[in-house]
């Protein structure tokens, strides 16, 4: 909360939250017009349900004063009110149906749509969204507006037999009618205000929950520093806040619930005492029956569901309309990095070689204040392996970043084979450019299917090629299932250097003009990597390879070396001409021999 | 949250299983007694003053209206509004205490749940999922959230209000109350074919709403590579099955929950139709009075409301009775790595000793260690080296008893790990594990997990000390940037740094590095080694390497081969040997060679 706002501020805020809500009703409106048939025949049949309900105490008086009391035909009276049954248990079974079915359907739409939106935006995007916060978009806030959804049918017939129930009490008896009634409307009122308070407050509770389950999570997931450390009573004392937080703000709801619910119970209550009171009098002095009283009786209470009801849809309404802003919020947010309208070819692999990648003064920082890349040029030409060395946070995982356009440059531009990649299609310019990621990312999936995740239709043959020259192909034969093997969070685990050999297969099944191993190898122990090393080689002949890595063997694998500094290209050439010319690689390379330099350590 | 309660059938209770868990409940519950009864008796006193208004509806017309006796009723109607008033006082009580018990009672069972899997081995964590974990601490403990706020009180109510209403009904009239009984068995059945099938529904929607949540999720937080490798489209064709079989799943359970609920609503109807029928028959052959058939239409619902709500309930109470069972499991498993009863402090310095040890993680049949002893002097460096999956990080973990070993036996200053207390061990022996595993928050809070009272110029000195504090300087909000989740604020490097600096943070005796292999590059490598170097002098180090140049800074290197020590000795005794060492010092050489 910014703690003081101009009066033009508030106006503008105002203006601002109001026309998010008009935004986030019409996302609603035009949800609901799709499924408007079904909700229609929802509406009627909940009003049809709602005539016959009420004509049910009307049947029972005349059961009772004709058939009873004037001796008539009592059971023809009595297959009425059964029929009445039949009809008001069938159609309001109909309602319910209706009434789930098309909130669920309109909630299952709308998560697809969220998601097909959220995994389209910009990755500078996703850097700042908490997961936890679009994944509550896609389940808890869609569940509010579901939950409207569902009122909707409902509401509408609880308005009929409002309407309804009131004709018929104020003809059978005005005075009384007031009486009895008059308690009705603060039902209505408290419902109302009910749900207004509890929400925020089991909000909170939930927010405390989510951050007690954050604690466990990090503590469960965690577990090996935690315990390394010793650092249980740390964690315990974080949860135990949580906890504490959770029973206090619990508290706060509970006391909510107390000073109303107790409240909604006992109104209607004051009703019927009033028409006992006054109503037995009347009777007393002759001017009703005590038909018309028991009468009374049964349609006050046919009146506290729905009032009650109608309390709760207009509270129902205003978290529907927020969850709908937050929602809008998200589905508002356009790409930033986007189709151009018309986009440019590449040309095809089979006109020579491809993959041609120029950095032309490029300019770039996650945040406009602090520049990661300043005036960084650099060309790769088609088929060349190219090794980026620098220090860490020097940028080099960016440069990846860029050429797959996660983010789009500040100044200058990249190209890919002469075409700028704002020019290229996404799919077109991505599906040339294979990354492995220096944090593996797996699927929990089979392993066939997460190597075969760049092309699907990949056969087998691929799939196993892919793998034995990643050196993957081995120790997935050893497991359980083999290639059918689940892996990923749920499934089996794997090491590091595992991991990241079956992100390399999968590179290698997409099949790119442009490789880029991103230290795709730092978890795989050294001898191992001399072969892995070996059957790159392999991968790397004929396609444009950008190697970013910090084991001087692998450096050696490319043909030239770039030297990243202070976000430009501090030194570019071959590895022996940098020994030659580059103080600067110099110095690296000391360090490099430095840290494995026998003598030095031994005393 | 998206429905209430349900419970498969291998996880419903046996009646002897929900006999101890009531006890048990009861017992922990214990420091609430007298919370709890006062909200019992709550219930109570709310539950026949809603009984007592239609009774008093009763008498106001026998006595007062039909004997013509206003002052009678004048007294009926006073009487009900002192029931009214009662009931709302005695409402607001109720909900308070009820909620007070239950809720202090949950945070007990949080707090003893979490502090019992804190205690527990690390074997314990390979054997339970995290997600798993999280969802007992969680989900389970939330199920029984529903029932402490209104459940456990529905229940109660809706039971005596069913057997006050029986008797009532007995009292007005036995040939009605048979004929409404005749309705009974009716609903019963009802509604416990309807408990059955919306339980199994209701499972189904839960297993889909799970599978639809990790869908989600995995798309969320793989969005970089799925956009990378241009598969868009095919996930969000995935993610759209899926989520039809959610619906499905949500349509099938109210296809469940609509016949019940039409067959309540034309059952609440068609009885009082019997009730009219058939009273109207006994009127006129003069068995009973009008009124009493009109206090049975009014009464009726007294009866089937309750039977219904039960119903319903009976899934929540289930459910909670399972999850409180899957806590009490955790609760009562024997924590591996409890302290022993005589337990003793280690004493401040002392050989570290493995002697004989034999050691295989649960489910794997293969030993990870067989018949392993080696032995740390104090201040002496020893690395283990050897082929990936060799047992490296598994030696490291048992020295620091994050594991006990099956057999043979870990000591240090000749006192058995075992019989050590838990807080002098995780003082003397502190283990830097492989993954630096980054928590949400600052970079300074990540740090204070290794030592939670750091100040900051402690940390400082930390960062200071792996020479890492002008790179963290350029950060806009330097050592108090949020690192986002899992540290993906932070570059590769940058994360090693942060865990790294927590070792830098502490100071123990022995030190257990299972060393990252390397995202750094060479330059802040050589600073990180340096620091390194400082770190270990004046302690005893076991290090498991995976740079050439820590295996050489050893005073003693043992090579980890299939479960065993292969080779022991220094780096010049190996090398001379011709084993297996220098085969592995070789390929090492070659992969930090240039060509
Ligand atoms: N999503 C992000 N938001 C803000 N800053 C970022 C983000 N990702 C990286 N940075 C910062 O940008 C700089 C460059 O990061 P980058 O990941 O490119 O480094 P790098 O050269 O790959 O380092 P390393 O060798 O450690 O992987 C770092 O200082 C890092 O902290
Ligand atoms: N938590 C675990 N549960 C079951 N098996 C495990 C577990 N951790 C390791 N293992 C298995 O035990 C064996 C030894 O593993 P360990 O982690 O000690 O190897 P390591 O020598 O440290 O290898 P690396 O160099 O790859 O880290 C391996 O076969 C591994 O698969
Ligand atoms: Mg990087
Ligand atoms: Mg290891």
């Amino acid at each position: 909360m910014t703690s003081i706002e101009s009066d033009s501020e508030v106006a503008a805020r105002l203006e601002i939250e109001d026309t998010q809500r008009s935004e986030g009703w019409r996302l609603l409106r035009e949800a609901l017009t799709a499924q408007r048939r079904n909700l229609l025949l929802g509406a009627l049949v909940g009003i049809l349900w709602a005539s016959f309900k009420v004509a049910v105490p009307q049947m029972t008086k005349y059961a009772i004063n004709d058939g009873i009391e004037k001796n008539g035909p009592l059971l023809r009276w009595a297959l009425i009110i059964a029929g009445l049954g039949v009809l008001t248990g069938v159609l309001s079974g109909m309602r319910r149906y209706i009434a789930f079915r098309e909130s669920r359907w309109a909630e299952t739409l709308f998560r697809e749509r969220l998601f097909s939106h959220v995994l389209k935006l910009h990755v500078g995007y996703h850097d700042k969204a908490q997961t936890g916060q679009l994944m509550s978009r896609a389940s808890s806030d869609l569940m509010q507006i579901q939950a409207f959804i569902v009122m909707i049918p409902i509401t509408l017939s609880n308005v009929a037999q409002i309407f309804a129930v009131t004709a018929i009490l104020f003809i059978t008896d005005p005075v009384l009618a007031v009486i009895a009634l008059i308690p009705l409307p603060f039902v209505n009122l408290s419902a109302r205000r009910f749900s207004h308070r509890i929400h925020p407050a089991s909000v909170a509770v939930q927010a405390e929950q989510a951050q007690l389950a954050n604690v466990v999570e990090e503590s469960v997931s965690g577990v090996r520093v935690v315990k390394g450390f010793g650092a249980e009573q740390v964690q315990f004392d974080k949860l135990e806040k949580e906890a504490d937080d959770i029973l206090r703000e619990s508290m706060k709801a509970a006391r909510i619930r107390s000073s109303f619910i107790p409240a909604i119970d006992v109104l209607p209550a004051l009703g019927l005492v009033g028409v006992l009171g006054v109503g037995g009098h009347r009777v007393l002095n002759g001017e009703i029956t005590i038909g018309d009283l028991v009468a009374f009786n049964v349609y006050l209470t046919l009146l506290i569901w729905p009032l009650r009801n109608i309390g709760m849809i207009v509270a129902l309404g205003q978290r529907a309309a927020a969850a709908l802003v937050r929602i809008n919020e998200v589905m508002s947010t356009k790409s930033e990095i986007v189709d151009p309208i018309e986009p440019k070819r590449l040309v095809s692999s089979a006109d020579g070689l491809v993959g041609a990648v120029k950095f032309d003064k490029v300019a770039f920082g996650y945040s406009a204040e602090y520049p990661v890349l300043r005036n960084f040029s650099v060309e790769i030409k088609a088929g060349e392996s190219i090794a980026v060395v620098g220090a860490t946070g020097s940028g080099k995982s960016t440069i990846a970043r860029l050429l797959l356009r996660f983010y789009d440059t500040q100044s200058g531009h990249v190209f890919l084979d002469g075409i700028d990649v704002r020019k290229l299609s996404l799919k077109d310019l991505r599906e040339q450019i294979g990354v492995v990621f220096e944090d593996t990312v797996l699927f929990n999936d089979t392993v066939r299917s997460n190597i075969a995740f760049a092309k699907p239709s990949a056969d087998n043959a691929t799939i196993e090629r892919a793998a034995k020259l990643s050196g993957a192909h081995e120790f997935i034969q050893r497991l359980p299932l083999g290639y059918e093997t689940v892996i990923g969070e749920r499934g089996f685990s794997l090491s590091g250097g595992q991991r990241q050999r079956i992100a390399i297969a999968r590179a290698i099944v997409a099949d790119p003009r442009v490789l880029v191993l991103d230290d795709a190898t730092s978890a795989v122990d050294p001898s191992k990597e001399g072969e892995i090393r070996d059957a790159m080689k392999t991968v790397m002949s004929g396609r444009t390879t950008i190697v970013i890595a910090h084991r001087p063997g692998t450096i050696a694998l490319a043909d030239r070396v770039i030297l990243l500094d202070e976000g430009r290209v501090a030194a570019i050439g071959s590895h022996d001409e940098l020994v030659a010319t580059s103080a600067r690689y110099r110095e690296v390379l000391a360090n490099m021999t430095a840290a494995s330099d026998p003598e030095r350590v031994t005393n | 949250m998206w429905a209430q309660g349900g419970v498969t059938d291998e996880d419903k209770l046996s009646r002897a299983q929900a006999r101890t868990v009531i006890g048990r409940v009861f017992k922990m519950a214990s420091p609430f007694r007298k919370t709890m009864l006062v909200a019992f008796l709550c219930v109570c006193v709310t539950t026949l003053c809603a009984l007592a208004g239609p009774l008093l509806v009763r008498r106001g017309i026998d006595q007062g209206i039909r004997a013509k006796d206003s002052y009678s009723l004048n007294i009926s109607v006073a009487l009900y509004l002192v029931v009214a008033v009662v009931a709302y006082v005695f409402g607001r009580a109720q909900f308070l205490y009820l909620n007070r018990t239950g809720e202090s009672f949950l945070r007990v069972l949080r707090l003893a749940v979490f502090r019992q899997m804190q205690r527990q081995s690390m074997a314990f964590y390979d054997r339970n999922k995290a997600g798993v974990l999280v969802a007992r601490m969680t989900a389970d403990i939330e199920s029984m959230a529903e029932l402490v706020q209104w459940g456990l009180l529905q229940f109660i109510a809706a039971g005596m209000l069913i057997i006050f209403a029986l008797v009532l009904l007995a009292t007005l009239s036995w040939q009605l109350t048979i004929v409404a009984l005749l309705v009974m068995p009716l609903l019963i059945a009802a509604s416990i074919k309807f408990q059955r099938d919306s339980n199994k529904a209701y499972l189904l929607v839960r297993e889909r709403v799970g599978a639809n949540l990790s869908a989600l999720q995995e798309g969320i937080t793989s969005v970089r590579v799925i956009q990378a490798y241009a598969q868009e489209g095919e996930t969000i064709q995935k993610f759209t099955r899926s989520n039809r079989e959610l619906f499905k799943s949500h349509e099938h359970s109210v296809r469940v929950s609509t016949w019940y609920f039409a067959l309540i609503e034309f059952g609440g109807v068609f009885a009082s139709a019997l009730t009219i029928g058939i009273g109207g028959w006994l009127v006129h052959r003069g068995d009973i009075t009008l009124g009493t058939v009109v206090a049975f239409t009014l009464l009726l619902s007294s009866l089937f409301d309750p039977v219904q709500q039960l119903s319903q309930l009976y899934n929540t109470v289930q459910s909670a009775g399972a999850a409180l069972s899957k806590l009490f499991a955790i609760l009562d498993a024997q924590p591996e790595l409890a302290e022993h009863p005589g337990a003793v402090a280690l004493p401040a310095t002392g050989r570290l000793e493995v002697r004989g040890i034999t050691f295989s993680y649960a489910g794997s049949e293969t030993s990870a260690l067989n018949d392993v002893s080696i032995s740390v002097g104090v201040g002496e460096k020893l690395a283990l080296v050897g082929p990936t999956g060799a047992g490296k990080s598994t030696l490291a973990k048992l020295m620091a008893r994050l594991y006990d070993p099956q057999n043979g036996s870990v000591t240090y200053g000749d006192v058995d790990l075992k019989m050590a207390t838990m807080s002098s061990l995780r003082e003397r022996i502190v283990v830097v594990p492989q993954e630096g595993f980054l928590f949400n928050g600052t970079i300074r809070d990540n740090l204070r997990i290794a030592k939670a009272s750091a100040t900051d110029d402690e940390i400082d000195a930390a960062i200071a000390a792996i020479g890492a504090t002008e790179h963290f300087a350029t950060f806009p909000d330097g050592l108090d940037t949020e690192v986002r989740e899992r540290g993906s604020r932070l570059s590769a490097g940058e994360r090693q740094l942060v865990a790294l600096a927590r070792a830098a943070l502490v100071d123990p005796a022995v030190l257990v590095l299972d060393e990252a292999t390397s995202n750094l590059d060479p330059g802040t490598e050589s600073e990180v080694e340096h620091a390194l170097e400082r770190l270990m002098t004046g302690r005893t180090v076991i290090v498991v390497a995976h740079r050439l140049s820590t295996i050489q800074r050893a005073d003693h290197i043992a090579v980890i081969a299939d479960a065993r020590v292969a080779e022991y000795g220094t780096h010049d005794e190996l090398i001379a040997k011709n084993g297996r060492y220098h085969a592995l010092a070789t390929a090492w050489q070659k992969s930090q060679a240039t060509s």
